[in-house]
């Protein structure tokens, strides 16, 4: 026993000699590690068996809040007991995640997803078992753990990979750098995994509205055309599914220097639902709802009747398949879409049209017509979903 | 012999027209002088296939398989507890000599060139009674065998009391007259006298026999060959004893080996009863024979006294029905009023035949045989009530073994090669699958891939590195998963080892969904898993698919009786399987939760500092007690277990070992103990008998209570 001891204490950062100073943020998270901890020794004590109950991260437990247009979390929670077959290994790990957190917090050093992973993983002594086999066991963990001690993912010392890219007016402060992001070339500035006051400040900004797109490539296509030094705005993209960093920020952009925020999303059921999660927010991290969505943002495209609209040929439609088809079922039951008029409309006219377009498919009219004519129009038009 | 005066016949016939210049027409005259009798003998020597007799290995099989069965009727019709030598030697290429000796009651002198030298003359043929043999071919055509090959006499000795002399003959058949031909004592045979002078004698000529009060000793030189496996002498005297709990075999193979299967009870089984035909299992041209044969004066005295379940109102009813007078003289009966008869005979309802005619071997003798024989850790057997197939009463047992190691896991080196040596397969996956029982082909696959040979690789022609590699692979691969059911098959107590695709045993196990007993089955083939099911048809007549005796014909009746008894059998495993189940899934979930409580302990205590080593053992506390927590209990299904285990209704008849119990057993019975003679293996009931009453405290018996 005291051999695994010494195993597990070499795989976490070992307390460090120079006295580091907690933050206040980080002594409440220390108390709810340390109660975490002390819940089991209640329990063993007592003879009881020992379980956490985790707030339930799925549909069932999402509300919206219709007054506030955001999701919320509701109140049920599963039970994960240690002495349970089925959730004996999940308890385990959650314990080995709080406590490579407070590991992190003790050292006040962050660490990506992906680092704390490898700082948990180890062999169970005595067997051939590894606490975690692969990092996508352990993310969902660390997401519970969150929920658990309603701390966020910044306070457990954790950051995601970085995703997402941003250019335009807006002068910031990134842990004591200013960083212009009228001058970030084609690259952009990386949008950071955490985005928080304390790490970004706003110092200066001219433009008067950010356009988050889906994916970089069309970013890199509206950077070049230097759309938002014409139309005096911010690019966002968020890779795909926005992460929370870029979420996070775009919260900031939308609450702080209360720009609006228009998205341009494929038009497919993936589309639709990084739009739903900007506004109101993800099912899996309602949580973080209220400090990420942005009720007001916009979806400007692409839209369903846009084949029609722009004159597309069919040589870019790309055919639904079964998946796309329920997903977009789906989405339209969502309790925040079902009574958008708009919406249910739009969503039926993909279904009826049975193929989605990407956003380059408008590359057809022209390279730049998507930066020259497509947005700038919805724009002007004010054409756009709600 | 005959079969050269065959050929040579053959030759000139087929030559004779080729000399003659014109080919004559053959006429009425010519033809009839062909035509003649066609002796028994020399049917069966034209279509030996008929009698077991189609390839050398099975001619030695049969040989033995005949001489064993008539010993162990004859033993049990004198209430003889029997005792069996059977001995295989090998007496040049090709030829072996086989002697089966029994404790049997002897045979009259007169008697023996009869039964060992004519076909079809026997005691069993014309009654109804449970026996093995039926109908008086076996034994004289095996010895019709043996000369036509290799040119020996079958020589039999006998002795029928303490003071009687032996009777000493050499005997073959003369196959056109279906005679028999004394060779020894000028065709009178020899009397060996009782005493010194007879051992003598015995010891001068070369003679075999253990020295014994009565008994029967039968050899025959035969060209054969011997191997191993499936459908094996080994195979059959194995099964043997399975089924004849109350029989000792003391067996020597061709390589000098010997093995004893002691017998399991001193109980002898109950004595058949002979009935009368049932009126419904009597075919028209029989019923002809009958009437044409009877002395009965009138039909209702035939009627009622031939057949059994026939009152003199059941005559008349059946009379009646076929407009004939209860009163009519029987030699007057011609074939149409036969015909009547036995239309009438058919729409008459006459009650079934008395079933306690019938001997089963006995729940709880089944289970002895099995447990002597079959290694295994759980043992059940069933029995069903008599039933009657057409007219003919018949009883159905069941018994199963589940569990144990299986034949590959305790092969030796030294048989290994022996066996790669004698078999003819092709490839080494065809050699594992008939060699070792119960073997499927995925296994087989898997331990040639384990062994890392091709597919492909002849079995004799293994490097003695491969076949390290193969026993490697034989031991260290686990058969539970690919290991298929064995299927044991009896009829009359004898075991059935061939053409199982055509018996309806094997059908009804096929038909029988295995999976509700906790066993995988795929669609159409037999369970899987290490189990072993032995199916007992016992009747005074077993209604085989052909004269080789070794199918059973599919009648409704008969099946129905095998899925009942298959059944209940089953239901038992069943309940057995998902408590053990269940047992390991509790220990498996202790482990389980053990493995993680130390990581546990270990996070928490990093995090608040408190003393690891008490909270790991509050945690190992907590986790005791909740495995053992009745609350937990859920069988495979997730269904709630009501009670303790071991209150649980297994049914009578049901043996459960102990793994710990086997282990020991097993510890006892492997390595040959020093004082034994090397190459001797005893399967003995002085071991097992020490080991049972050893565990006795430990081995459940569920007997009924009742």
């Amino acid at each position: 026993m005291a051999k695994k001891k010494k195993t597990v204490a070499a795989t976490l950062p070992t307390a460090p000699k120079v006295a580091v100073v907690l933050t206040d943020k980080d002594k409440k998270t220390m108390s709810s590690i340390m109660t975490l901890a002390n819940g089991v020794n209640e329990a063993a004590g007592r003879k009881r068996e020992p379980s956490v109950d985790i707030p339930s991260r799925t549909l069932s437990n999402v509300k919206y809040n219709a007054s506030k247009r955001i999701l919320e979390m509701g109140n049920s929670t599963n039970r994960r007991q240690l002495f349970n077959l089925t959730q004996a290994k999940s308890y385990m790990q959650t314990l080995l995640v709080a406590n490579g957190c407070k590991g992190l917090i003790d050292a006040g050093k962050t660490t990506s997803i992906r680092g704390l992973y490898y700082a948990v993983k180890h062999t169970i002594e005595g067997t051939k078992e590894e606490t975690f086999n692969e990092q996508v066991e352990c993310d969902p963990i660390i997401e519970d753990v969150e929920v658990l001690l309603s701390s966020l993912r910044e306070e457990l010392h954790l950051f995601a990979k970085k995703k997402g890219d941003m250019v335009g007016q807006l002068v910031l402060q990134d842990s004591g750098s200013t960083i212009d992001c009228s001058q970030m070339g084609s690259g952009g500035y990386g949008i950071p995994s955490i985005v928080e006051p304390e790490i970004i400040k706003f110092v200066r900004c001219k433009a008067k509205f950010v356009l988050h797109v889906e994916k970089d490539t069309v970013w890199q296509r509206f950077n070049e055309d230097r759309f938002w030094e014409k139309h005096n705005c911010i690019l966002t993209h968020g890779g795909g599914q926005p992460t929370r960093g870029v979420r996070r920020l775009l919260y900031r952009l939308n609450n702080e220097l209360k720009l609006p925020v228009y998205c341009v999303l494929d038009n497919d059921p993936w589309g639709y639902y990084i739009y739903s999660v900007i506004k109101q927010g993800s099912i899996n991290l309602a949580f973080e709802s209220k400090r990420m969505a942005v009720p007001e943002a916009k979806y400007i495209g692409l839209r369903s009747i846009d084949y029609d609209r722009c004159n597309l040929s069919e040589s870019v439609i790309i055919r639904l398949n079964e998946n796309d088809r329920k997903r977009a079922k789906q989405i339209k039951q969502y309790p925040w879409f079902e009574k958008k008029k708009a919406w249910q409309k739009e969503i039926d006219k993909m279904l009826e049209n049975d193929f989605k377009l990407e956003v380059e498919a408008l590359i057809q009219k022209g390279i730049s017509y998507v930066t020259e004519e497509y947005v700038p129009l919805r724009l002007q038009e004010q054409d756009w979903l709600d | 012999m005959s079969i050269a005066e065959e050929s040579k016949n053959g030759v000139e016939s087929s030559a004779s027209p080729k000399v003659g210049s014109r080919r004559r027409a053959a006429t009425a005259q010519s033809m009839a002088a062909q035509q003649r009798d066609i002796s028994v003998s020399e049917f069966f020597v034209k279509n030996r296939h008929m009698l077991g007799f189609d390839n050398p290995r099975k001619a030695l099989l049969t040989t033995v398989k005949e001489a064993v069965d008539n010993s162990l009727d004859a033993c049990e019709e004198a209430h003889i507890l029997p005792e069996m030598w059977v001995r295989i030697e090998p007496t040049g290429a090709q030829k072996f000599r086989v002697g089966v000796q029994d404790n049997g009651p002897g045979i009259l002198k007169k008697q023996i060139p009869l039964i060992f030298g004519k076909l079809l003359y026997g005691s069993k043929f014309h009654r109804l009674r449970q026996s093995r043999g039926q109908q008086g071919i076996g034994i004289s055509a095996a010895g019709m065998y043996g000369v036509q090959t290799t040119g020996k006499p079958v020589k039999i000795l006998s002795k029928v009391g303490q003071k009687s002399p032996i009777h000493f003959y050499e005997i073959q058949i003369d196959t056109k007259k279906n005679k028999p031909e004394i060779l020894n004592g000028k065709g009178e045979g020899i009397d060996i006298p009782i005493g010194e002078k007879g051992r003598e004698y015995i010891e001068k000529n070369g003679i075999e026999w253990v020295d014994m009060d009565h008994g029967t000793r039968v050899t025959i030189e035969l060209e054969a060959r011997y191997q191993r496996g499936k459908g094996s002498v080994d195979e059959y005297l194995q099964q043997t004893a399975i089924a004849n709990p109350h029989v000792t075999i003391h067996y020597t193979d061709p390589e000098g080996n010997s093995t004893t299967y002691a017998r399991a009870t001193d109980r002898m089984p109950a004595e058949p009863r002979e009935i009368k035909p049932h009126p419904y299992g009597v075919e028209l041209g029989q019923l002809a024979i009958m009437l044409k044969d009877t002395t009965e004066p009138t039909l209702s005295s035939f009627l009622c006294n031939c057949f059994s379940r026939v009152s003199p109102g059941i005559a008349r009813q059946i009379c009646e029905a076929a407009k004939l007078s209860t009163r009519s003289r029987t030699t007057r009966i011609g074939q149409r009023e036969a015909d009547s008869l036995y239309q009438a005979i058919q729409a008459t309802k006459i009650s079934n035949p008395s079933t306690d005619c019938i001997c089963p071997i006995g729940e709880d003798l089944i289970l002895k045989g099995l447990r002597q024989v079959v290694p295994g850790e759980f043992y059940t057997a069933a029995t069903r009530p008599p039933a009657v197939y057409r007219g003919n009463p018949f009883q159905i047992e069941v018994g199963l073994a589940y569990g144990g190691e299986a034949a590959t896991q305790n092969i030796t080196h030294d048989l290994l090669s022996d066996l790669l040596e004698e078999t003819d397969l092709r490839t080494v996956r065809q050699f594992l699958i008939n060699t070792f029982n119960g073997l499927g082909a995925e296994t087989a696959d898997r331990i040639v891939h384990n062994a890392r040979l091709g597919s492909r690789q002849s079995p004799s022609r293994l490097k003695p590195k491969e076949v390290e590699a193969l026993l490697h692979a034989l031991t260290s691969v686990s058969l539970s998963e690919g290991q298929t059911m064995e299927v044991l098959r009896y009829a009359n107590r004898v075991p059935l080892q061939f053409q199982h695709g055509a018996c309806a045993i094997t059908q009804t196990i096929l038909g029988t969904n295995w999976k509700s007993y906790g066993l995988s089955q795929s669609r159409g083939s037999l369970p899987r898993g290490p189990i072993t099911v032995m199916v007992h048809i016992a009747s005074v007549w077993v209604p085989f698919t052909s004269q080789s005796k070794e199918a059973v014909a599919s009648y409704p009746e008969i099946q129905k009786e095998l899925r009942l008894a298959l059944q209940a059998a089953g239901r038992r495993l069943g309940v057995f399987l998902r408590r053990r189940n269940r047992v390991r899934q509790e220990g498996e979930r202790r482990n389980l939760f053990l493995r993680y409580l130390g990581e546990v302990a270990t996070a928490v205590s990093n995090i608040n500092q408190t003393d690891r080593k008490q909270l790991y053992g509050q945690l190992v506390d907590v986790a005791k007690k909740r495995t053992s927590d009745a609350d937990l209990r859920l069988d495979d299904r997730g269904r709630r277990v009501e009670d303790d285990p071991e209150d649980e209704e297994f049914g009578e008849n049901v043996i459960i070992v102990r793994p710990e119990d086997a282990l020991q057993s097993l510890l006892k019975n492997a390595p040959a103990p020093p004082t034994a003679s090397p190459g001797e293996k005893v399967r003995g009931s002085k071991k097992s008998d020490s080991t049972s009453r050893k565990s006795e405290g430990t081995e459940e018996e569920f007997d009924s209570d009742e």
